[in-house]
């Protein structure tokens, strides 16, 4: 397997931001263009391949892949919820979102509904407090929920 | 310079220095896991929080650095609970399975639980576990026992040079682990045993096998390459159970190589040489001392008798020590023979009368880490000497610490593969071995051209050579640096024009004001070529046969082999079983192979490396005496014993009460020869090309190079050693031939065929093949140089 | 005055009467003589007698071969060597007790991560021949065998002070 000329155009993008013998510093960025075109998770192939393509060790690739909570090593839906449930939020009633989402969709936290279509992941403060409870839908953030709100959300989504 | 006070005390200290090495130095005792005086600090395990005055928290000494007049509590209150909350801490995943943990006995965390934990957990919650994973046969996983300090990734990024361990995950997720299921392939892994601090990560060939108050602790000198690595042998009994590095600045620093490290196992060998055996009528019988040894003597007696004694002949392997190859050549020399030789793996030794009496060092590794610009010559330097190549990589990166790539100095090589150093090199020059001259007259042209002079006779020959970007970079890179130096290695040593190369070198060294080093030579390669062992020698006029000539002499009628194995180690081994049959042959040595019993008449059980006492000289002309850590099995005796009696009974009246009495000697030999100017050499004669035809590289086995080393079941089991049985072809060679990984293909040379296994290589260049030497195919096929016949 | 009336004593027989006199009272006297071996004396939990090996109730021996009673043993009388097994686990191949050099400490158990070796209530043992008391695995680990329910019942008595 190996990278497709579309994400390696992304990657080449990443790297001319940085200094020439800094290549691994696109890692984030690639590993990102690289989990997009595989709909939206990695895998250990693909991990490696970025790796050969930044001309870094596969386990330090690895080591940021693990690390942050966007990088899915698992195939996920079409949609990622990620809900926080951090301070401010679980103040002002992620449970609530996340026990009507769980009802809703009929899948765990961690899981992905059987059609593909949901997939549900708590994840922590996003930075958005201000307008807590709030979820990101892939890369959209959606605040002040209720409950009425995220049905509206979710009737809206094609 | 600043002054600091811990505990009440005043020290004065260096600004930069952090506040752990003060402390270390003054012996004041500070917790820690994480630090490392040869890592890189990262300050991740907490555990050596102390108090400094006007600081709100707690710092870690491995992370602050000294300011002047700063106060420091390393037993306040406030000190010794964060230690202790850490300690908690720590202790919370940690299984508690110290009694069948092999670090038991010698393990950090144990050491420091005993003074900084609670006598029972508070942590009622389900401890973590964590798979662990098998990444090769010489270090033993226990990752639920890991704390994460990251020494062992440290380990890897810094001074294994490869980054094979990492820390996947985050917070409680965090596993230290490989990728996926690959396995360590550093040459220098097991010193990840020895920074663990836990027990996750152990050695394999002693797990389970001894606890460390069991042990005794004994010096001794590594047997394996000519650094001669300072080390402990760790002894149960009668038995070596492991070995450790002994910490020598000057030499190892406190690393090892696997090679020194796991060598012991070849001291259990199943073939193990136990009691002395005679041939009679072709039948091996076992019989005692007295008997073996009058019959050896008788022999070669007679043989000096009929045959005369330029039909007699000696030759010893690179590790034996000085004092067993002084009795040799002191017994061979009595009865009037100098076919005496130790450099099985050089051909040409052309040049023996002119060039230096051994292949050294020209600087100390020390030194070495302060190289602006090196020239590798023949020589995979990262897994032939580990170690050197250790203090080359500290040059070259600018900073401990930084995996950056930019680099201070620079380095160059000219090898007949692409080696896949673990420093970045800044350019090469790689072509098959007919090449290599060529190669190397470019370079010495390019310098000529730049200024330097060379004799008339050299100019003449390199005249008509081209001079291409790369070797006139290379020349204007020596020539330019402060610090130059060049390395010529074991692939250089071995090639059937090493005389031209060396004459080269020499000249390109001088030419750019550049030190001279030779690598990879044999453990005491330095010491056999003082103490005479080499067919001409400082006391020595006309020459003797070298150790080919000696196997390849029909004429050899009597041969001592001393710990040697001529069908592995030989330059060509192909011929040798079959040509040593025709002569009596008396094989001194630990083991008895199966050729040795095919060719050999008298079989001698000799003592091997741990068994003897004796000394290496190392490349820097270092005398290291060491005495014996534990005893031969059964009758085996050191060979300078066996020596001294058969000296005696062939009429040599030498009497020596022990073996520290024959070093006296040596030193004074040692002295008299005084310091070796390396940039010695014979004038250069030609640059010949070699016959044309796919090329054999016989680079040795990195777990090859020795009897012992064979025999050491974790490292043959490695990958490096795996990778030795095939053939190495480059891509566009296999494609030639329309071969496939893995397909087994006809290699033929000097009329020998065997079958092997094909492995595609982009290190080797197109027309040229890799057949590792001192293997099993090596001592069918041929030299270790020649043209290759490949069929499919 | 004292040698006279030890005179008189010696001729009064008084030495005699007094030494019957004990005889008479123990005559008499409830005995304690416990008639071996057909009457034993109460013997305590915690006795200290021949050694044991002790197994898992699945089968699977306890020993792991941590050699802390190796240790431990002030008489040096415990010798183990130890290899992985094939299933990978840690497990001794070799576990001598020299009944010569024991001295019944009991500091073997004592050290006992897993409660493997073990001293039973066995005392009345003999060897025939010389080398009959160097007991090796298997000797240990058969009498564990068979000695198991009483070693198991004591070991559970003791628990609560252990």
């Amino acid at each position: 397997m190996s990278l497709s000329p579309e994400v390696t155009a992304k990657i080449d993008h990443w790297i001319s931001k940085y200094p020439p013998e800094r290549k691994q510093s696109a890692v984030m960025g690639a590993l990102a263009a690289v989990q997009d075109d595989n709909g939206g998770w990695l895998t250990p192939e693909l991990i490696d391949e970025v790796a050969k393509y930044l001309e870094m060790p596969a386990i330090s690739v690895q080591e940021v892949a693990t690390f942050y909570g966007m990088y899915e090593h698992k195939p996920v839906g079409k949609y990622k919820i990620g809900i926080c449930t951090n301070i401010s939020c679980l103040l002002c009633g992620s449970d609530d979102v996340v026990s009507h989402l769980e009802k809703k969709l009929d899948i765990k936290m961690g899981e992905t509904s059987e059609d593909q279509r949901f997939t549900l992941k708590e994840v922590e403060c996003l930075g958005a407090c201000g307008g807590a409870p709030m979820f990101q839908i892939n890369r959209d953030y959606y605040e002040n929920l209720t409950l009425d709100k995220i049905d509206t959300i979710l009737d809206e989504l094609d | 310079m600043a002054s600091i006070e811990i505990d009440g005390k005043i020290f004065e200290a260096e600004n930069g220095q952090m506040l752990i090495e003060v402390a270390d130095a003054a012996g004041i005792p500070i917790p820690r896991f994480c630090y490392h005086e040869k890592l890189s600090v990262s300050a991740n395990c907490r555990m050596c929080l102390v108090e400094v005055e006007n600081a709100p928290k707690p710092l870690p000494a491995c992370a602050t650095p000294i300011m002047d007049g700063m106060k420091v509590h390393t037993r306040s209150d406030l000190a010794r609970e964060a230690q202790n909350s850490v300690m908690e801490f720590l202790l919370i995943n940690h299984p508690l399975d110290c009694p069948i943990c092999d670090q038991g006995g010698e393990c950090e965390l144990q050491d420091v639980a005993i003074g900084y934990g609670q006598d029972a957990s508070r942590f009622a919650e389900i401890k973590r576990a964590v798979p662990s994973k098998d990444i090769g046969p010489l270090i033993a996983t226990d990752m639920t026992r890991c704390i994460h300090c990251t020494r062992c990734v440290r380990f890897g990024v810094e001074i294994g040079g490869v980054k094979e361990m990492g820390a996947p995950g985050r917070g409680e997720h965090t596993k230290i682990t490989t990728f996926l299921d690959a396995g360590i392939s550093s040459e220098l892994s097991g010193n990840m045993i020895d920074v663990c601090p836990v027990g996750a990560l152990t050695s394999k060939p002693f797990r389970f096998s001894a606890r460390a108050w069991e042990l005794t602790q004994r010096d001794g000198i590594a047997a394996h390459d000519s650094l001669g690595a300072n080390i402990h042998y760790h002894v149960r009994g009668q038995q070596v159970m492991r070995v450790s590095p002994k910490s020598n600045e000057d030499l190892n620093e406190v690393w090892l190589s696997d090679r020194d490290r796991f060598s012991y196992q070849g001291l259990s060998a199943e073939d193990r040489l136990l009691k002395p055996q005679i041939k009679v009528d072709g039948q091996w019988q076992e019989t005692d001392w007295q008997t073996a040894l009058q019959a050896a003597a008788d022999n070669l007696q007679q043989i000096q008798s009929t045959e005369g004694a330029s039909s007699l002949a000696a030759l010893a392997s690179g590790n034996s020590t000085s004092e067993e190859g002084y009795l040799l050549q002191k017994t061979l020399r009595h009865l009037g023979s100098d076919n005496i030789d130790h450099r099985l793996n050089q051909i040409d030794v052309s040049d023996q009368a002119s060039a230096p009496l051994y292949a050294g060092f020209g600087q100390s590794p020390e030194a070495m880490e302060n190289i602006n610009s090196a020239l590798i010559i023949g020589s995979n330097l990262r897994k032939e000497q580990a170690l050197i190549n250790h203090r080359l990589r500290k040059a070259v990166l600018k900073d401990r610490g930084l995996i950056s790539e930019e680099c201070i100095g620079d380095v160059w090589a000219v090898n007949p593969l692409d080696y896949e150093l673990n420093l970045p090199l800044k350019g090469k020059l790689i072509s098959t071995p007919d090449q290599t001259l060529s190669d190397l007259a470019g370079i010495l042209k390019a310098l000529q051209e730049s200024g330097a002079s060379i004799d008339a006779q050299t100019a003449d020959i390199i005249a008509s050579v081209d001079v291409n970007e790369t070797q006139k970079a290379i020349a204007e890179s020596l020539q330019a640096a402060e610090n130059s130096s060049l390395f010529v290695g074991q692939l250089a040593a071995s090639h059937p024009q090493f005389s031209q190369i060396r004459s080269l070198a020499t000249q390109i060294a001088k030419a750019s004001n550049s030190v001279l080093n030779y690598v990879g030579f044999s453990a005491n390669h330095a010491g056999l070529s003082l103490a005479g062992v080499l067919p001409l020698g400082q006391a020595v006029d006309t020459a003797g046969l070298d150790a080919n000539n000696i196997l390849n002499s029909a004429d050899i009628k009597g041969l001592v082999l001393l710990n040697l194995e001529p069908e592995q180690d030989a330059w060509n081994s192909a011929a040798v079983v079959d040509k040593l049959k025709q002569s009596f042959v008396i094989s001194i040595s630990p083991y008895a192979s199966d050729a040795a019993k095919d060719y050999a008449d008298v079989l001698l059980p000799s003592a091997a490396f741990a068994e003897t006492s004796g000394s290496y000289v190392n490349a820097l002309g270092q005398q290291q005496s060491f005495s014996a850590a534990v005893k031969a099995p059964a009758d085996a005796r050191p060979a300078w014993k066996i020596l001294r009696v058969l000296a005696n009974l062939l009429g040599l009246n030498i009497d020596y009460d022990n073996s520290a009495q024959i070093t006296a000697e040596l030193v004074d030999i040692a002295k008299q020869a005084g310091d070796i100017d390396n940039l010695q050499a014979a004038s250069l004669n030609n640059l010949e090309m070699l016959k044309s035809g796919i090329q054999r590289i016989g680079e040795r086995g990195l777990y090859h190079v020795d009897s012992v080393v064979r025999r050491a079941r974790a490292l043959q089991a490695t990958e490096d050693a795996r990778l030795c049985e095939a053939i190495h072809l480059s891509p566009a060679q296999a494609q030639d031939l329309q071969v496939f990984a893995g397909q087994s293909l006809k290699v033929k040379q000097d009329g020998n065929e065997i079958t092997m296994q094909v492995m595609i290589n982009a290190q080797v260049p197109q027309g040229a093949a890799l057949v590792y030497a001192g293997t099993a195919a090596h001592s069918q096929l041929g030299g270790c140089y020649g043209v290759l016949e490949l069929s499919a | 005055m004292k040698s006279l009336s030890s005179y008189v004593k010696s001729f009064a027989l008084a030495e005699l009467v007094k030494g019957l006199g004990v005889t008479g009272r123990y005559l008499f006297k409830p005995k304690f003589t416990v008639q071996y071996p057909e009457e034993k004396t109460p013997m305590s939990p915690r006795f200290r007698g021949h050694h044991a090996l002790r197994r898992y109730e699945n089968g699977e021996e306890r020993c792991i071969a941590c050699k802390l009673c190796e240790a431990v043993c002030p008489a040096q009388a415990i010798t183990i060597e130890a290899q992985p097994r094939e299933d990978g686990s840690r497990r001794t191949t070799r576990y001598d007790v020299d009944l010569y050099k024991c001295i019944f400490c009991g500091f073997c158990e004592e050290a006992c991560p897993v409660d493997a070796i073990v001293e039973t209530r066995l005392f009345e043992y003999h060897g025939e021949e010389a080398g009959d008391l160097l007991l090796n695995k298997e000797k240990l680990l058969a009498l564990g065998d068979k000695l198991e329910a009483e070693i198991a019942a004591d070991r559970e008595q003791q628990a609560s002070v252990r």
